[in-house]
């Protein structure tokens, strides 16, 4: 969080700079199967971010060390595009993006069915093109999309949301000023159906009754990005089958 | 990961090629369709997307003030680069820039830099203190065959509609970069013993030998690359370079109608 | 399999989706029972039969099991063994003692090397995952002329049709042999002509293999071509 200024992010009339409620999401526009070389994959838009995931696998494990005997490993990788952020990032990997790569992987693997391919290793590949604050996120939701088209079994699919804080008000998906201007940053992954949580990160400052607010958001949030990942999957599906001649 | 060639494959590309057919039905010099797309990106100055066949490309422009080489005081500076990250396909691994992602951005690079289509001394902001760099940079996402002419498509057709962030920069208003000229690739990859035009991924895979040209606006060549085991005869360049000659006039109508 | 494409109510779900109460029905494939209710794991059509809910997957990888005939193509050699990768998450392993070929002791390239495609059943998968392939059974061999090419596994049941019919139809119709293997491989031999037939039935059966009307489409398009 890049603390609280003279920057100022709500409006008179109680909106956020871009015109949006405290509690509305940024637009987001999902597409499945988008990637022909990979076994499954997904583009999603979020406000101004984009990113695709494409999954390969699941595929024999080499290093023969890194198997797992009783499992699948979920090897992910989170990457910025060169070109994705306002400074040019230098290709290739740095601290934050192994770490998200890290915790993204571990939020995967409590959603899909790990169990039923011992030894093997799926490959997921997120790709940031477009970054306008919350794509790690971006990529989780990306991924999960892209997995189901892989046809991996899931338990579940996940969403990637995120509230935050600013100028004290709770506020539910930043944007960019309001991820560098504001006071709090809590991003999770959430499990649609049940309610559960697989991914979970927070930086800046918030009372618990202001944690619980961006809980409530995020939970409501993820309701309705889930509704548009379903449709997305769903239209390829669909798509196909009216497509045929 | 090295590529299984299937010998099943190598032996009906020459089958094929005896009849003069290719494996997706295409003529020998047809190319697959190609969609582009610019000002896909927020954040990228310049952008496009490219479509080609089942091969999806993403080229995007960034700018940065930097101080000039102190030989050349006046002259801004262009880089291209390519990355063929593991998402582009199952064949690609993780680690450091490989000598064939290296090479795909150096040859993009030398066709656009070669033709003289920007111009080094527009880029200058104060002579001796302060010059603009122009890096493109190339993201492979779904590899079908023949990126390098989708690459080299994405990264003209991102620099032609590069609007220069000069605000940001405090150098007066943004403006769009002036690109004088629109050099396009035509590659030629040998299947079954004879060149065809745009080879997809199972013709690379039980190909051999590939020739990339470049081409300026008045059919001057700007960069040449033959990549991979082969040799070729004089006889043969000449014919390719024919088609290139047609090809790639198309190609740059295709970016030039982005502008409008 | 073809029994839910004739349903007249095709229910299509993604993962995590309730499909219904878990008492009194049990979890096929592609489901599971977590909350006393079957959840949807795959996205895919639903299937209920006697008493068994399972979904018809849209996309699925090859899960290898004992006794499918697979093609595989050869990754490796070693003195006595060959390693074949078959489409699956893990290779295979063909050992001497179940080729077809007697070969002495460091000789196994001379039969069959890096690149080959060969047609073999699967012999056994161990609790480690580990493939074992045998070419020892009829029509079990290399294979050294026509073509391969590739399809989803979901789509493998619809391309045969119901105790083959469609395959055969195809069979005749391009005068092709033509196998499909359980790992989502089709090899197929001919003339010309019959082999870009079947590449094009091979390519629909990729776009649209789990469509309702796939086998309607097809036999249309087999008619066309034997009036023509």
């Amino acid at each position: 969080m890049g603390g609280y200024g003279d920057v100022k992010l709500l409006r008179d009339d109680g909106l956020r700079l871009d015109g949006r409620k405290i509690d509305e999401m940024r637009e987001v526009e999902i597409e499945a199967g988008v990637l022909p070389a990979a076994d499954g994959s997904a583009w999603v838009k979020h406000g101004l971010n984009v990113a695709v995931c494409a999954i390969y696998g699941p595929m024999e494990a080499h290093p023969r060390k890194i198997q797992r005997q009783d499992r699948a490993v979920i090897d992910v990788r989170y990457n910025m595009a060169p070109f994705s952020t306002s400074d040019r990032i230098r290709p290739g990997f740095n601290r934050r993006s192994r770490e998200i790569s890290k915790v993204t992987a571990e939020a995967l693997e409590s959603v899909v069915l790990v169990e039923r391919y011992p030894r093997s290793k799926i490959r997921v590949e997120i790709e940031i093109l477009a970054a306008e604050a919350g794509t790690r996120c971006v990529g989780i939701t990306a991924a999960a999309v892209a997995l189901a088209d892989a046809g991996i079994p899931m338990r579940d699919l996940i969403v990637g949301v995120a509230s935050g804080k600013v100028e004290d008000t709770v506020v539910l998906d930043l944007d960019k000023a309001e991820d560098n201007y504001g006071q709090a940053d809590l991003p999770m992954g959430i499990l649609p159906t049940t309610g559960e949580i697989a991914f979970l990160q927070m930086d800046g400052d918030l009372s618990v009754d202001e944690y619980n607010t961006c809980l409530q958001y995020n939970m409501k949030a993820a309701k309705e990005i889930h509704t548009i990942m379903v449709d997305a999957l769903r239209r390829r599906y669909e798509s196909k089958n009216g497509g045929e001649k | 990961m090295v590529e299984l060639v299937p010998k099943l494959l190598r032996q009906e590309l020459n089958k094929l090629a005896e009849e003069d057919k290719r494996i997706d039905g295409r003529k020998r010099w047809e190319s697959r369709e190609i969609t582009l797309e610019t000002n896909c990106l927020y954040n990228a100055e310049g952008s496009a997307k490219v479509v080609w066949g089942e091969t999806v490309i993403y080229a995007g422009v960034k700018f940065e003030v930097r101080t000039p080489w102190p030989d050349r005081p006046t002259q801004g500076s262009l880089m291209c680069g390519a990355e063929l990250r593991p998402v582009a396909g199952r064949k690609y691994e993780p680690g450091p820039p490989s000598p064939e992602s290296i090479e795909l951005g150096r040859v993009v690079d030398r066709g656009i830099r070669e033709s003289g289509c920007i111009d080094m001394d527009s880029l200058c902001i104060i002579p001796g203190e302060k010059v603009l760099g122009i890096m493109i940079d190339i993201h492979v996402l779904s590899d079908k065959g023949n990126i390098f002419d989708a690459c080299a498509l994405g990264a003209i057709a991102a620099l032609r509609t590069a609007i220069v962030p000069a605000e940001r920069f405090d150098i007066g208003e943004d403006y769009p970069l002036s690109v004088s000229m629109t050099p396009t690739m035509c590659s030629f990859t040998r299947v079954g013993g004879r060149y065809v035009l745009d080879a997809n991924e199972k013709e690379e895979l039980g190909g051999d030998e590939r020739i990339h040209i470049t081409l300026g606006d008045e059919g001057h060549l700007h960069s040449l690359q033959k990549g991979l085991k082969g040799t070729f005869t004089p006889a043969e360049f000449d014919e390719i370079l024919q088609v290139a000659q047609g090809r790639c006039k198309e190609l740059a109508n295709l970016v030039n109608a982005q502008e409008e | 399999m073809s029994g839910v494409l004739e349903g007249a109510e095709l229910r299509l779900v993604t993962p995590g989706e309730a499909i219904g109460a878990s008492s009194g029905a049990r979890a096929g494939s592609g489901v599971i029972i977590q909350n006393e209710k079957l959840i949807a794991t795959k996205v895919g059509w639903v299937n209920e039969k006697n008493g068994v809910t399972s979904i018809n997957p849209i996309n699925s990888a090859y899960m290898p099991r004992s006794g499918d005939l697979v093609i595989g193509i050869v990754e490796s050699v070693r003195n006595n063994l060959w390693f074949a990768e078959v489409n699956g998450p893990f290779n295979g392993l063909l050992p001497m003692s179940l080729a077809p070929w007697k070969v002495e002791f460091g000789a196994a390239r001379e039969q069959m090397d890096i690149g080959d495609i060969m047609l073999a059943r699967i012999q056994e998968v161990d609790e480690a995952h580990n493939i074992v392939l045998t070419m020892k059974g009829v029509g079990l061999r290399k294979l050294k002329e026509g073509i391969m090419e590739e399809i989803p596994i979901n789509t493998i049941a619809h391309l045969r049709g119901e105790n083959n019919s469609l395959l055969n139809k195809l069979k005749d119709a391009s005068d092709c042999r033509i196998i499909v293997a359980e790992n989502g491989r089709v090899w197929i031999d001919g003339e010309g002509n019959g082999i870009s037939f079947v590449r094009s039935i091979i390519e629909k059966t990729r776009n649209s293999g789990h469509n309702s009307r796939f086998t309607e489409n097809i036999l249309e398009i087999i008619e066309e071509r034997r009036s023509a």
